[in-house]
């Protein structure tokens, strides 16, 4: 038979040409139902990562160490110099050990007299990071941790310091961060001590800018940033970074965490906010609820 | 690597599959690419423009849109729009095979370079049609002038790792079938 085997009839018969247009247009067409219904199609991405990346940790494990030792060995080069440095700030250190122990003190002290209460459902939940998002368009990180250990959408993550970025997609076994310098992350978030509220907006750089501010001139670099709660889905309160000045004249924040090694990281519980529905009824009591509302109030309270 | 079956399609396409696993699997490393850092080549772009170029019988289309849609599942790209292009691009350079077979190496990566600016300027245009936010244009483009780049020591490995090349003029296969 001698039928031409890469002859180029064999690409443009019309039932082939059908067929290649059918499946680009199934293509696009999946492309737009996910621009248009994405939560469906995330769903299922989330879905199939889930299958597919813990069955590839057997591998993912032994790779990572092995560079990781890699890394480490190079640092033994440099373990004199180091040492030294660790020894002068360890004394730096013991002296900011006793101020923080008094401040410590002290705070405890004012919180007892303001009759401060924490939050008591702030708990976490430890997370290895399995693999990466393998894009340099893209910034996140796959955490061994999923919804049979309760994480849900939204919830914060932080390293040891500061805050890393958002749960956003939960596998039964894994779960996606995105991360802070993703320009998908929209983070609001405070600048302590003027109190300025802005919106941390990740571009892709190590340093994302602050945006939004309402008056940008009372924010200078080295101000503290931590997140506002604004929003309810995000704890109030976490370590975000400092403010620096860009090479653009921008306010960006320069991250607390240690976006150079995440390996573990705290998936924050944070429970959503009860929402205050009704606009109060101190004014007007309904004559029906008020005792039901009142039965452990003594009476003194009701005449 | 199996140099001594050199004309089984199947074992091309496994051999294929198993790069691309290879590839998607060092991508997904947790070794940190940081945020601001110069991307790298795309080298799963490279590898099939370059097989599809060398021998479009081994990779038909439903391969590559398999293979490359769940690599945009994988790495968080908006599902299908790449395999999309992808298939097109694969599609436009199968329909000249006979073009690029008498051509000599030059013209061809003239030609694979025109195809990879064609398919970041489409992938692009179809982010701001539909106002999705995307990276920087410099920041897009710095990767396929590294795909350009690396497309050579793609073809070179490929011919010298897994002897894939063109057919030359008169070459039969196994089954004394033309190429």
């Amino acid at each position: 038979m001698a039928k031409n085997r890469t002859s180029p009839d064999e690409y443009t018969r019309p039932l082939r040409r059908i067929l290649v247009g059918l499946l680009v247009v199934a293509l696009v067409g999946l492309f737009l139902i996910w621009r248009i219904d994405s939560p469906r199609v995330e769903r299922f991405r989330t879905a199939l990562v889930d299958r597919m990346v813990p069955s590839f940790e057997w591998a993912l494990v032994p790779v990572t160490k092995s560079a990781d030792m890699v890394d480490s060995f190079q640092s033994y080069a440099n373990l004199y110099d180091q040492n030294q440095e660790l020894r002068r700030e360890l004394q730096q250190m013991k002296a900011w050990k006793e101020a923080a122990l008094q401040l410590e003190q002290k705070n405890a002290r004012l919180m007892d007299l303001n009759q401060v209460r924490l939050d008591p459902k702030l708990t976490h939940v430890t997370g290895v990071v399995m693999a990466d998002s393998g894009s340099p368009f893209r910034q996140s990180v796959l955490l061994n941790v999923g919804a049979r250990d309760g994480l849900r959408d939204g919830w914060a993550t932080m390293d040891g310091i500061g805050l890393v970025g958002r749960i956003s997609g939960v596998g039964e076994r894994t779960a996606r961060v995105i991360l802070l310098t993703d320009s998908n992350s929209r983070i609001p978030v405070t600048a302590q001590p003027s109190g300025q509220k802005g919106l941390l907006s990740g571009d892709n750089t190590l340093r994302p800018p602050l945006e939004f501010l309402e008056k940008p001139d009372l924010v200078r670099p080295g101000d503290q940033v931590i997140t506002s709660g604004d929003g309810g889905v995000f704890p109030a309160g976490l370590l975000v970074g400092t403010i620096v000045q860009g090479a653009d004249r921008r306010l960006r924040v320069a991250l607390s965490a240690d976006y150079e090694r995440l390996e573990f990281l705290r998936v924050l519980r944070s429970h959503a906010l009860e929402p205050i529905t009704d606009a109060g009824n101190l004014i007007a009591v309904p004559a029906t609820e008020a005792p039901a509302a009142q039965t452990e109030a003594p009476s003194a309270v009701g005449q | 690597m199996f140099g001594g079956v050199t004309d089984s399609v199947w074992v091309y396409r496994a051999g294929f599959i198993g790069i691309a696993l290879g590839l998607l699997f060092l991508r997904m490393l947790p070794l940190g690419s940081m945020a601001g850092d110069w991307p790298g080549p795309d080298l799963m772009l490279c590898l099939m423009l370059a097989w599809v170029t060398q021998r479009p019988d081994h990779l038909p289309t439903g391969l590559i849109a398999l293979v490359v849609l769940t690599e945009d599942m994988i790495l968080m790209r908006p599902p299908g729009l790449w395999t999309a292009i992808v298939v097109l691009a694969t599609e436009f350079l199968r329909a000249r095979s006979t073009l690029t077979r008498e051509l000599g190496f030059m013209a061809e990566w003239l030609l694979i370079a025109g195809v990879m600016v064609a398919m970041l300027l489409a992938y692009r245009l179809a982010f701001a049609v539909t106002f999705m936010t995307q990276p920087g244009f410099g920041f897009a483009f710095a990767q396929t002038v590294g795909s350009i780049l690396m497309y050579p020591v793609i073809v070179w490995l490929l011919r010298v790792v897994i002897h894939l090349r063109k057919p030359s003029a008169g070459e039969v296969d196994a089954k004394g079938r033309r190429l």
